[in-house]
């Protein structure tokens, strides 16, 4: 046969293997603290998080940024490992203790080879339960803090993510905030507020420790021993409570009109825009048609804004939309960065796809499309165990049934053409749209004036750093 | 700790194609990993990025596939798919359901065959866009943003071909034809000049045959142009130093040394060392610049191993508000020399080695990344089998090791430094300076 034969004929599928998510045991410590582990044949690491339901949203005003500078300052020592001593123990396992703390959770986590997991658990019970939080420590994670707000001012991309949020949650709002703190609440944030974030973390009935990896559940709870089994019995913040549904944060909009946020940014060879308005929590009841509606908008490589922009147009190297789902309701947004020159233009394509995805219905195509990629995907985001691990993650956080994982694919298998557009029409509202840019107004202000996408409002006076003297980065 | 056993077959097809399958049933995954012998080292004058321009023009279409619907395809199909272009390398690659595999191989083989059916000026005009605006987003419309660009210049005299960047230049970008695009297909996108890496949940007989089917028709090119003589001197024999006026709040420096070229055990004991200077809270850079000096708000130091006559190495420290940057400056530079000066401790030895250890098997554990690697390495050193043997050579570095490749590399006279320093109106980047589709 010729080149041209062989090549013209398209292959067809072969016949897929089976694959269901990997099933998992509960089982609850004797503090009350719940143990998911899940048994992954084959592969040398084991991955490790425990993880507390307790994060950034849960912050009042005044400590805001508090929990992620006490996850941060958490692996600066501990009673048994003052200093580096708990990092130096943990590489000489080959092993990195780390803390993260979100909107939503607190998890530290390791990942080691399995014959080390016991003592590797030792040190994050340790890091866990007795941190000592320093004050010289503390106090220079504070300026870092600090000093990356400033960093922050300097670089489109996180400024404009910046004033995304403030822009469209109203000041009640956790998420109106940097999870990571701002300028006036940073230098409250002393060791006795880190002590306070603490001993919330302590509480075992939002805790969890989640294992995966080619061990058993048996071997997991010989490896956990009895400070970890035992972690948080003497913990008075039981009392506090434990439901999802008790702790959603606000998630308040400031805006109900459309409105146009421009900060200026001379010389910006591109705007970064980010359009949206506060958005939906994961515990949706239509989140599977969501994903898929979000897919064909703005997921998919292909994706309606993508093909639009980037392929047809050439205006940016790449656009996304989607729902950020946290506990409470985290924001929609279209983001992207444009050439200046093309800031109006961008802007009316995507309001066009925003209105057009409401309007009419997706075609089978774009439906088999995002349906067919995020059903086949799936086992290919579940390779190794750390990535299971973080998928167990989200089901403890948002207090999902155990099958949730394992029902995905049916149930995103199930979503309809009307669906889609249902979904549209219920969570993407063009009518309190806030566009938020950051770029040269000397170039795009007036002819975004004259487009009237919404009352448009023009930051200028923001003074993006000079020589760094610990100015205020004012916002 | 299990060292990592990747068994794979290694042939070559009749047109030159390399063929490496790799099987693991793990997951039900496979990987398709295709890497062709062109960079942006192999750009003249007037042509800079048009090697990464070219990668932009694969995804367009061929002869029997329509413009986007190679990823319409491979999502379709459950995959991911993407490009990159670097200095020794342009790669494309597929992760797909392994009952998929075979859409993938089509894929490339299409692409390889039959690229200049689909091939028109207006694919090419909104890619030369696209690339423009990735140009802007990830360099000059960032703080710092240069910098790596900066180091290539610094780093490689101008003649040599790692002395400009893989992005291009606004104007080379501007001037790129068709001609040029089918020209530089017709000489580098050839079976002779590219290995295949296919990886996972795959039958080999299979695998060996669609590979053979699809791209055994493919014609070799017997004339692929060698490239220059791109040996170096070890050192540059010289410091180099430059201060950047750019829109940053905080001074950072950036610091630069030639290296030996990847196969060098130099190189791997620089690897070694970048972990115990810079890797994590318990390194010597962090410890003293960011925790107890508090005169650095970040360190990083790291090798990036090249095959054209030198590798590099460079970190970055960026100054405390407040602070003199020549005291950061002198503070890294000096455990910089003090690591040629005295051997590491027996306990940092052994806890980089422990940490290196974990990252290798876990970065092994994804059939995408093995694929990756497969083809570096047959790429670039004729020599696969690598991916068995570089975390024993990582595991093999001793003290003296280390000690010699700092006097003898991590020196004044082989160093560049960049200051940025606020002030400055233009723009600039990103710390990963590879380039993706």
């Amino acid at each position: 046969m010729t080149l041209e034969e062989i090549l013209a004929v398209r292959p067809s599928p072969g016949r897929p293997r089976r694959y269901t998510f990997p099933e998992f045991d509960r089982t609850v410590l004797p503090s009350g603290m719940q143990l998911l582990t899940v048994h992954i044949p084959g592969r040398p690491l084991v991955s490790a998080n425990l993880i507390v339901r307790r994060g950034a949203g849960d912050e009042p005003a005044d400590l805001a940024g508090a929990t992620i500078l006490a996850a941060r300052a958490m692996t600066e020592g501990t009673e048994h490992y003052p200093g580096v001593a708990l990092t130096e123990a943990a590489e000489r396992l080959g092993a990195t203790l780390n803390v993260d703390a979100s909107w939503d959770a607190v998890v530290a986590s390791v990942e080691v080879a399995a014959p080390r997991l016991g003592a590797a658990l030792a040190l994050l019970g340790e890091l866990v339960e007795r941190p000592t939080f320093p004050e010289a420590d503390v106090a220079r994670l504070r300026e870092e803090r600090l000093n990356d707000l400033l960093q922050v001012m300097a670089d489109s991309r996180r400024r404009v993510d910046r004033a995304f949020t403030a822009t469209l949650y109203a000041p009640e709002s956790p998420y109106s905030r940097p999870a990571a703190g701002d300028e006036a609440s940073v230098p409250r944030l002393g060791v006795e507020a880190l002590r306070g974030v603490h001993r919330t973390l302590l509480d075992p009935r939002r805790t969890a420790i989640i294992v995966g990896g080619d061990v058993t559940t048996a071997q997991v709870l010989g490896a956990l021993g009895s400070p970890l089994a035992h972690l948080g019995s003497s913990s008075r913040a039981t009392a506090a409570p434990t439901s999802v549904a008790a702790d959603v944060p606000s998630a308040a909009s400031a805006v109900d009109h459309p409105i146009v946020r421009l900060y200026h940014r001379p010389g910006s060879v591109q705007t970064e825009l980010r359009i949206g308005h506060v958005g939906l929590a994961r515990r949706g009841p239509d989140f599977h048609a969501v994903q898929v509606m979000a897919a064909i908008l703005g997921g998919l490589f292909n994706s309606r804004l993508q093909m639009n922009l980037r392929e047809e147009k050439g205006y940016t190297y790449g656009i996304g939309a989607g729902f950020d789902m946290r506990r409470g309701a985290g924001p929609f947004s279209v983001r992207t960065a444009v050439q200046t020159a093309a800031t109006v233009p961008s802007i009316t394509e995507c309001l066009s796809e925003l209105r057009r995805i409401r309007e009419t219905k997706v075609t089978e195509t774009e439906l088999a499309a995002a349906r067919d990629y995020l059903v086949g995907v799936f086992p290919l985001r579940f390779e190794t165990p750390g990535a299971v691990v973080a998928a167990l993650d989200g089901l403890f956080i948002h207090e999902l049934p155990d099958d949730e994982l394992a029902r995905y694919r049916p149930a995103v298998e199930a979503v309809t053409i009307d669906a889609v557009q249902q979904a549209a029409q219920d969570h993407i509202h063009p009518d309190r749209l806030a566009i938020v840019a950051v770029g040269d107004a000397d170039v795009v202000a007036a002819e975004l004036e004259s487009a009237g996408f919404g009352e448009l409002e023009v930051v200028t006076d923001e003074v993006p750093v000079e020589s760094g003297e610990g100015e205020e980065a004012a916002d | 700790m299990s060292a990592p056993s990747v068994r794979f077959t290694d042939e070559r097809l009749a047109n030159g194609l390399r063929l490496i399958v790799s099987e693991d049933h793990l997951a039900p995954v496979a990987a398709v990993n295709i890497w062709y012998n062109v960079g942006s080292k192999h750009e003249v004058p007037g042509k800079t990025g048009f090697a990464h321009l070219f990668e932009h023009v694969m995804f367009q279409g061929s002869g029997h596939v329509a413009k986007a619907e190679h990823m319409a395809l491979i999502q379709g199909a459950g995959g991911t798919m993407n490009g990159t272009t670097w200095l020794d390398r342009t790669n494309y690659f597929e992760t797909v359901p392994s009952h998929q595999l075979e859409l993938a191989i089509w894929l490339e083989a299409d692409r390889m065959a039959t690229l200049l059916d689909a091939l028109n000026q207006e694919n090419l005009d909104n890619q030369r866009d696209v690339v423009k605006n990735e140009k802007r987003s990830s360099y000059d419309n960032r703080p710092y943003g240069d910098w790596f660009h900066k180091l290539q210049e610094h780093l490689f005299p101008p003649e040599h071909p790692y002395h400009h960047p893989t992005i291009g230049s606004m104007d080379d970008l501007d001037a790129a034809s068709l001609e040029d695009v089918a020209t530089f297909f017709r000489t580098y996108y050839a079976p002779n000049n590219a290995v295949l890496s296919i990886v996972g949940d795959v039958d080999p007989a299979a695998a060996r045959a669609w590979a053979e089917r699809y791209f055994g028709v493919i014609p070799a090119n017997p004339a692929i142009p060698p490239l220059g003589d791109m040996s170096l001197p070890p050192i540059l024999g010289s410091e180099s130093r430059e201060v950047v006026q750019d829109r940053v709040p905080l001074v950072r420096h950036f610091f630069g040394f030639r290296a030996p070229a990847m196969g060098d055990p130099r190189l791997d004991a620089l690897e070694v060392a970048a972990q115990i200077l810079a890797g994590g809270k318990g390194s010597r850079l962090y410890r003293r610049l960011v925790r107890d000096e508090e005169i650095a708000q970040d360190v990083s130091f790291f090798a990036l191993g090249l095959i054209g006559g030198a590798s590099l190495a460079a970190g970055q420290a960026t100054v405390r508000p407040g602070v003199d940057p020549d005291v950061v400056e002198r503070a890294f530079e000096e455990e910089l020399e003090l690591l040629g000066r005295e051997p590491v401790t027996d306990d940092e030895l052994a806890r980089a080695r422990a940490l290196i250890e974990t990252f290798e098997l876990e970065a092994l554990q994804r059939v995408d990344e093995r694929a990756d690697r497969l083809s570096m390495y047959a790429t670039l050193l004729d020599d696969p089998e690598m991916i068995n043997r570089q975390l024993g050579r990582y595991l093999a570095v001793e003290a003296a090791d280390i000690q010699a490749a700092a006097a003898e590399l991590l020196r004044p006279d082989n160093r560049v430094v960049l200051t940025y320093v606020p002030g400055g109106e233009a723009a600039a980047t990103t710390n990963d300076a590879e380039t993706a589709a």
